[in-house]
C-alpha cells in the first residue's frame, strides 16, 4: 500500500516538473510545443545510456558511460536542451503559432519512428531496460524502499526546479516572454529580440523535460517507444490546462488532478470482472472529458495566471495618483487631466 | 538634423512593392502626419520605418544613424519606437507590466519613469493593476503610447492612434500627441481623420496609391481641395 502511494507521489512530482517545462514554453511564451514528449524521451534515453555500462548483453545503444546519479540525469537534461537548439534553429526563426505546432508535431513523429526503428541508437522498439536504479547500492535499498526514496528524491528535485522557475518567470525575462506570447510583433517593436527570447524559453523548458524524462526511466528501470507515443504530449498539456497555464503552482495542482488521480490512481483499482483493461480506456476518455469541460467552463485553469501587481524591482508601490492633483501638475499642465475627466 | 529621415524608400510584402520612393522627414518638437485613403500604404510605411518590413531600396535614418538594415529589435535602441494600428497592448499583462516591458532601454528601475507617465496619463494610473485587455479601446491606445514613451524615444511612430475612438477621447489622444512632441520628440502619426490631422500637425503628407502624392505644412495642405487629391488628382489640377 505504502509503495502504491509513493508511486503516485513520484508521478505527481515528475509531472510537476514536466508541466513546469511546458508551462514556460507554452504558458509563458506561447510556443505551442506539440513535440514536448520528444524532449522528455531524449532526456529519458540519454539518461539511460549515460547511466548504463557499455557492456549489457542483448541491448544495443550508444554511449554507455556508466555515470552515477545525478550526473546521468543532468546529462539527459542537457541532451534535451541540445535537441532544443537544433529544433529551434529549424523551426522558430521562420514559423509562428499553428504552423510551428504542425511542424513540431511532425518532428516528434519523425523522431519517434527513427528511435523505434533504428536499433543501434536506443535499442529500437524494445527500448532500454535494466536501467540501474540509482542509490540502491549506496543506501542498501530493496525494490520497495527504492520507490519511497526515489519518490522523495524526485520531490526534492521538483522543489528545487520550482524555486528556480519561479525566479525565472518573475524576473524581467519572464515579463519579456509574456510580452512575446501576447504579441511578438509589438514586443519586437519595443526592442525585444524575439527569437533569442523564444530560444531561451525553449532551452529552459527542454531542460525540465529532459530531467523529468531522466527521472522517469530511472524510476521504472526501462523506457521504450510505447512510453512516449506522440499523444502523450497531450497528457502534459492536460496537466497544464487543468492546472492553469502561466502559473507554476497550477502545474502542481494539474499534476495532482490529472496525472496522479485520473491517470495513475485508477491503475490500482481492481479490474472490472470480465473486462480486463477496460479501466484504462475509461480513464483515457475521462482525461479527454475533463479537458473539454475545463476548456468550456474554466479555460484559465484551476489556478489562473495572476496579474502581477508588485513592482518587479522590489520598490514599494506608489499610492494611487489623484486625478485632481494632476490637474494642477506643473509638468504637463491642466488640460490633459481636464480632457480626460471630460471623456468619462 | 531631422530626428527621422527617409530617402526614396520602396517597400512591400513579398516581392511586389506597395510604397514607392517615399521621402519623409520628421523634426523634433513637431507632429508630422500621414493621411490618405484606405490601402494607400500608410501602415506599410510605418512598418518599414520600424524594421518589421525591410526596404527594397532607399535609406532610413534616425538622427544620424542609418537604420535601414538593422534588425527590428535594434531600432528602438536607436530612439525610434512604434505603436501599431490595432491590438497594440499585451492584453493578459497588467497596465503596469505593459509599461515595464517598454522600459527595456535602461537596466535601471523603471518605476520612476512609470510614475512620470502616470502623471501624464492619469486614467492609466487608476487602472495600473488591471489587465490591459480590460481597458477600453481608447485607454488601450493611451497605454500603447505611454509604453512607447517609457524608452524616452526621439521618434514615436503612431499608426492610427485614434481609430475607433469617441470624439472626446480622440481629442484626448491628439492633445497627448501634441504634448509628447513638445518633450523633445518627433511624432510621426498616421491618421484617417483629415480635419484632426490638419488641426494638430505641423507637416502633412498625403499618401495615394503608395506614393507621397502631396506634402507641405498643415496650413498649406488645408487650403487644397483634398477630396480630389484623395482620388489621385495632382496639385497642378487644383483650381487657383
Ligand atoms: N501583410 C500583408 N501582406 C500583403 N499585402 C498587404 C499586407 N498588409 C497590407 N497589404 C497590402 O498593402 C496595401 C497597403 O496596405 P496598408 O495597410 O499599408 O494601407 P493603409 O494605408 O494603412 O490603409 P488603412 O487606412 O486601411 O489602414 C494594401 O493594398 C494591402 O492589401
Ligand atoms: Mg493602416
Amino acid at each position: 500500500m505504502l509503495y502504491y502511494v509513493f508511486t503516485l507521489v513520484f508521478f505527481l512530482f515528475d509531472y510537476f516538473i514536466l508541466a513546469m517545462g511546458l508551462n514556460i514554453q507554452y504558458g509563458a511564451t506561447g510556443i505551442l510545443n506539440f513535440a514536448y514528449i520528444g524532449f522528455v524521451a531524449v532526456g529519458a534515453y540519454m539518461t539511460g545510456v549515460a547511466g548504463m555500462p557499455s557492456n549489457i548483453t542483448g541491448q544495443h545503444y550508444i554511449l554507455g558511460l556508466g555515470l552515477p546519479f545525478p550526473l546521468n540525469t543532468l546529462f539527459g537534461g542537457l541532451s534535451a536542451m541540445a535537441m532544443a537548439v537544433i529544433v529551434a534553429l529549424i523551426t522558430l526563426r521562420r514559423l509562428r503559432t499553428d504552423y510551428l505546432a504542425i511542424v513540431l508535431i511532425s518532428l516528434s513523429l519523425v523522431l519517434y519512428d527513427f528511435c523505434n526503428n533504428f536499433v543501434p541508437l536506443f535499442n529500437g522498439a524494445d527500448g532500454l531496460y535494466n536501467v540501474p536504479a540509482p542509490l540502491t547500492k549506496a543506501l542498501g535499498l530493496n525494490v520497495n524502499s527504492f520507490i519511497v526514496v526515489f519518490a522523495c528524491v524526485t520531490g526534492v528535485v521538483a522543489l528545487i526546479l520550482w524555486f528556480v522557475m519561479a525566479r525565472v518567470t518573475n524576473a524581467p525575462l519572464g515579463r519579456s516572454l509574456r510580452a512575446i506570447r501576447d504579441d511578438s510583433t509589438v514586443a519586437g517593436a519595443l526592442g525585444k529580440d524575439v527569437f533569442r527570447m523564444q530560444l531561451k524559453s525553449m532551452l529552459i523548458g527542454s531542460f525540465y523535460a529532459g530531467i523529468g524524462g531522466g527521472l522517469l526511466i530511472q524510476f521504472g528501470g526501462s523506457f521504450n517507444p510505447t512510453a512516449w507515443l506522440p499523444g502523450e504530449t497531450f497528457v502534459v498539456f492536460a496537466v497544464l490546462i487543468v492546472g492553469g497555464a502561466g502559473n507554476n503552482i497550477g502545474m502542481f495542482v494539474g499534476a495532482l488532478l490529472v496525472e496522479t488521480l485520473l491517470i495513475h490512481l485508477p491503475a490500482f483499482l481492481p479490474e472490472i470482472p470480465g473486462h480486463p483493461g477496460l479501466i484504462e480506456y475509461i480513464d483515457s476518455a475521462l482525461v479527454g472529458i475533463v479537458l473539454m469541460v475545463m476548456l468550456w467552463t474554466r479555460p484559465q485553469g484551476i489556478v489562473p495566471e495572476r496579474v502581477r501587481r508588485a513592482v518587479t524591482f522590489g520598490v514599494p508601490d506608489r499610492p494611487e495618483i489623484d486625478a485632481r492633483e494632476l490637474g494642477s501638475a506643473e509638468v504637463l499642465g491642466a488640460p490633459v487631466a481636464a480632457a480626460t475627466e471630460g471623456a468619462k | 538634423m531631422p530626428a527621422l529621415r527617409t530617402e526614396a524608400v520602396t517597400a512591400g510584402y513579398g516581392r511586389s512593392p506597395i510604397i514607392h520612393d517615399i521621402s519623409v522627414t520628421a523634426e523634433l518638437r513637431s507632429v508630422t502626419t500621414i493621411i490618405g485613403p484606405n490601402g494607400a500604404g500608410k501602415s506599410t510605411f510605418a512598418k518599414t520605418l520600424v524594421g518589421i518590413l525591410k526596404p527594397m531600396s532607399g535609406r532610413i535614418f534616425v538622427g544620424d544613424t542609418e537604420t535601414t538594415k538593422l534588425p527590428g529589435h535594434e531600432i528602438p535602441r536607436r530612439g525610434l519606437v512604434y505603436v501599431p494600428q490595432n491590438d497594440n497592448v499585451f492584453k493578459r499583462m497588467s497596465v503596469r507590466e505593459n509599461l515595464e516591458v517598454g522600459g527595456f532601454v535602461s537596466k535601471a528601475d523603471p518605476s520612476e519613469r512609470i510614475d512620470e507617465l502616470f502623471q501624464i496619463f492619469p486614467d492609466l494610473a487608476k487602472a495600473k493593476d488591471k489587465k490591459a485587455g480590460f481597458l477600453s479601446g481608447g485607454q488601450q491606445n493611451l497605454l500603447a503610447i505611454a509604453r512607447a514613451l517609457m524608452a524616452k524615444p526621439t521618434v514615436i511612430v503612431l499608426d492610427e492612434p485614434t481609430a475607433g475612438l469617441s470624439p472626446a477621447y480622440t481629442s484626448v489622444v491628439w492633445e497627448q500627441i501634441e504634448r509628447i512632441s513638445q518633450l523633445d520628440t518627433a511624432a510621426l502619426v498616421v491618421e484617417q481623420n483629415v480635419e484632426r490631422a490638419l488641426k494638430h500637425s505641423n507637416y502633412v503628407h498625403i499618401f495615394v496609391a503608395g506614393r507621397s502624392h502631396v506634402h507641405g505644412p498643415a496650413e498649406e495642405i488645408a487650403a487644397l481641395d483634398l477630396p480630389s487629391i484623395f482620388l489621385g488628382r495632382s496639385v497642378a489640377d487644383q483650381p487657383a
